[in-house]
């Protein structure tokens, strides 16, 4: 279980200090997921740096499977904006990065990852040599090389074309029914919220606060895009959005 | 093929160029001053084995220096780059002695090292510490932020993230320092040949020659020319190597 408790976060300091993020609590169940959504710069990507570990909330507590996160944790997956992959690297060396940073050789697992998501053709290229979507299928890979049990994304979609997206958003889903992990998704975007997230908490504008709640437990299929429900809560989310 | 053929049209226009221009010196001051293009290509061919002899001294100089400078440069810029305490400490020592030109240095590395290879190396290797440093610090700065937090984010270690990402990152910039430097390189090495008395090194040959047997002189200007295009040519072929992710394109599966 993943439980943020009244977190605080402030960059800077003394008459510098910007609060980025607010007294914010949430408890995620294990294998849940949960979409944090909110205006671009309120402060949901440094919660998701400080569920990582690569930040420090001024006050309050993240705590996942009961330990205290307080540096990157081998179990714990993050997926940046731009999928995070170094140019001078290869799809294969990408996808592994995780693996080899910790001393780890990639395993049989490693390549039936990068196969099962159609890269098997391009381990040796570089991403400049790809397409978007190519590359963000890359950054899933060395995600999920380490075998998470939660993954993190930081607006993992973003500018992609509609089609790409739609057809990512489909891979992230069969991956999370797939394989079990907690997912907590930091997005701008309405119909990703809803179609990803189990739960979706709404922020407000810098100090990021948590403003809604707002239940989607009815997501879940691929086909839920054409739902009543789904058009439902991203009217729900719309609202509260410019409330 | 197109290539090859620009090179040999782009050659052929700076010999042409000489030559006018050594024709009109020489009409203008009714005396053979500057020699032409073939007049040095052929001194080149009568002196090969002195050429050989004084292009090797001065090419494994150079080469030395670019080492030196770019093991101690390099990894202080990149360090100051990273490390705001280290860059605020060592930031006023930079800024300071930069300016200074290294060739008032001349005289006062003579009396340290001697006349010898290791002042001439000295000079040079100084020189190009600071084309590097500067060059390494602000490509180090100017990181893309994102490399960094990904590597973290995957339990990178302080030096795996240098080791993964501020080495592999700044590298094209350190090679276009190294390019830089081979042209001021050279022309510190010359002055640095020049000063000692007697000594070997294209520096020392062209002086030797200048007065009284310009054409060799000459040849001596050339065959540092082509140690300079020796070097831009083996920088170009590492950065091929090295920087290969460089030069790809984006392209379809088969």
């Amino acid at each position: 279980m993943i439980d943020v408790d009244a977190v605080t976060i402030d960059y800077g300091q003394g008459e510098q200090t910007v609060r980025a993020v607010e007294n914010v609590s949430f408890r995620l169940d294990k294998g849940k997921s949960l979409a944090l959504i909110g205006p671009s710069g309120c402060g949901k990507t440094s919660l998701l740096f400080a569920l990582s570990g690569l930040i420090h909330p001024r006050s309050g507590k993240i705590t996942i499977d009961g330990k205290e996160v307080d540096t990157p944790r081998r179990d714990v997956a993050l997926i940046l904006q731009n999928a995070g992959l170094l140019p001078w690297k290869t799809v294969w060396q990408n996808a592994n990065l995780s693996l080899l940073l910790n001393g780890e050789f990639p395993q049989q697992n490693a390549a039936e990852v990068l196969a099962h998501l159609g890269l098997d053709d391009v381990m040796t290229r570089f991403p400049a040599e790809l397409s978007e979507g190519m590359k963000r299928r890359v950054g899933i890979a060395r995600a999920l090389s380490t075998s998470p049990s939660v993954l993190l994304m930081d607006e993992p979609l973003a500018s992609l074309d509609t089609l790409t997206r739609e057809k990512i958003q489909d891979l992230f889903l069969n991956l999370w029914h797939e394989h079990g992990f907690s997912m907590i998704l930091v997005t701008h975007n309405i119909e990703e919220a809803a179609f990803l997230g189990q739960r979706i908490i709404v922020f407000t504008d810098r100090p990021a606060r948590i403003s809604t709640i707002v239940d989607n437990s009815q997501m879940g299929s691929l086909d839920y895009r054409g739902d009543t429900d789904f058009q439902g809560i991203m009217s729900q989310l719309r609202e509260a959005l410019e409330a | 093929m197109k290539r090859v053929l620009t090179y040999v049209i782009s050659i052929a226009a700076l010999l042409f160029a000489w030559e006018m221009a050594s024709i009109a010196v020489n009409v203008i001051n009714h005396a053979a001053i500057l020699p032409g293009p073939f007049d040095a290509l052929s001194q080149v061919v009568k002196n090969a084995a002195e050429l050989r002899r004084n292009f090797a001294a001065s090419a494994w100089r150079l080469i030395l220096a670019i080492l030196i400078s770019l093991a101690t440069a390099m990894p202080l810029g990149l360090l100051t780059g990273r490390e705001p305490t280290l860059d605020r400490f060592f930031s006023p020592i930079i800024y300071i002695t930069y300016p200074i030109p290294q060739v008032a240095l001349i005289l006062f590395l003579f009396v340290v090292f001697g006349t010898g290879s290791a002042t001439k190396v000295a000079m040079v290797a100084l020189a190009l510490f600071f084309q590097i440093l500067v060059s390494a610090r602000g490509a180090a700065k100017n990181i893309d932020e994102e490399y960094v937090t990904s590597v973290l984010s995957a339990g990178a270690s302080r030096w795996q993230v240098y080791w993964h990402v501020v080495l592999p990152a700044t590298l094209p910039q350190i090679l276009t320092s190294v390019r830089v430097s081979i042209g001021l390189g050279i022309a510190f090495l010359y002055i640095a040949e020049t000063r000692a008395a007697l000594g070997t090194g294209l520096g020392s040959y062209i002086n030797k020659h200048m007065l009284f047997s310009r054409g060799r002189a000459f040849a001596g200007i050339v065959a540092m020319a082509l140690l300079g295009l020796l070097l831009y040519i083996a920088v170009d072929v590492i950065e091929r190597i090295a920087c290969r992710w460089k030069y790809v394109k984006r392209r379809p599966l088969k």
